[in-house]
């Protein structure tokens, strides 16, 4: 075995961004061929990001959360003297 | 007493209005006139986001609305700073980035903090021989992976993560900013972004493996 997983892992954000040159990438793929593990922790890898970029969907915010700042926001209009017009 | 019976108007429609303006028209009325709606209406539309951001950076609701507080007085004050080079709400989410970051190193727990710098899923001999097929889960279906559960468990997962990593991650994975977006938002280099990054995305991918057969040994 030429490339080890170590490789794999320490190489993996170029692997994902197609940034590897052309000789480490086929080793690499050969690697990911004859290491299931290495196959699965890739994809893993995949699927995590995909799942990272829906959580920006989910929203926090609650009604009291939400009506609570309101307040400190007209609290803070009314204190800030450089708004006095 | 003009100003009490501005602030009186702004109230009584607060929440009603809502104007045409882009945003970055709304920051022009602010800034040139102090127009308070204008700034009312700024905030309605971008309030919960900033909440949001700052809740999944700081991963906790009480930091999230001190920060939150913290950037709307910012943005009265610094307004007129926006100098329209950028979206304005491109801005506002760099303002929100770098006061989260800034309250997580208030609070010192940097120093404490564990690092991840060393942290990889190989073992000495840089193999991953029978650590990762055991909790494989990338054969699960998209219904599973992206509910309700599946979003909770990353979530936690992230919110592990130290407070420096968690930031990097949530920075350019969740929110989608580049590598030298973040950098400049957090004043740190490019190189330590990529590093953080790298280290926080292993950690993270062991995590959710972790909670995904935690998740399963409690379903049985
Ligand atoms: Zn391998």
């Amino acid at each position: 075995m030429s490339v080890m997983c170590r490789e794999v892992v320490e190489n993996i954000i170029g692997y994902i961004e197609s940034e590897l040159d052309g000789e480490t990438l086929r080793d690499l793929e050969a690697h990911l061929h004859e290491c299931p593990e290495c196959l699965e922790f890739v994809n893993t890898y995949k699927k995590m990001l995909e799942m990272a970029g829906k959580l920006r969907e989910r929203s926090f915010v609650s009604p009291e959360v939400r009506e609570k700042l309101k307040k400190v926001l007209q609290s803070k209009l009314k204190s800030s003297s450089h708004l006095e017009t | 007493m003009q100003f009490f019976k501005k602030i009186k108007d702004v109230l009584s429609t607060l929440g009603e209005r809502e104007s045409s303006l882009t945003d970055e028209e709304l920051v022009e009325q602010f800034v040139k006139t102090g127009d308070h709606e204008a700034y009312y209406e700024i905030w309605q539309r971008h309030g919960g986001y900033v909440y949001n951001l700052a809740y999944r950076i700081t991963s906790d609701h009480h930091s999230a609305e001190e920060v939150s507080q913290e950037v709307m007085m910012q943005l009265i004050q610094k307004l007129d700073t926006f100098k329209g080079q950028s979206k304005f709400s491109s801005w506002l989410y760099r303002v929100t980035a770098n006061a989260s970051y800034s309250f997580l190193r208030q609070r010192k727990k940097y120093e404490k903090e564990v690092g991840l710098e060393s942290y990889a899923p190989y073992d000495d001999n840089g193999t991953l021989m029978g650590k990762i097929m055991p909790k494989a889960w990338s054969d699960r279906p998209d219904s599973f992976l992206f509910g309700k559960e599946s979003m909770e468990i990353i979530e936690r997962a992230i919110g592990e993560l130290p407070d420096s990593y968690r930031v990097v991650f949530v920075l350019r994975d969740v929110e989608g900013f580049t590598n030298v977006e973040v950098a400049e938002t957090l004043e740190i280099s490019v190189p330590a972004v990529k590093t953080r990054l790298h280290r926080a995305r292993l950690a993270l991918r062991d995590k959710i493996s972790d909670y995904f057969m935690e998740w399963d040994k409690e379903k049985k």
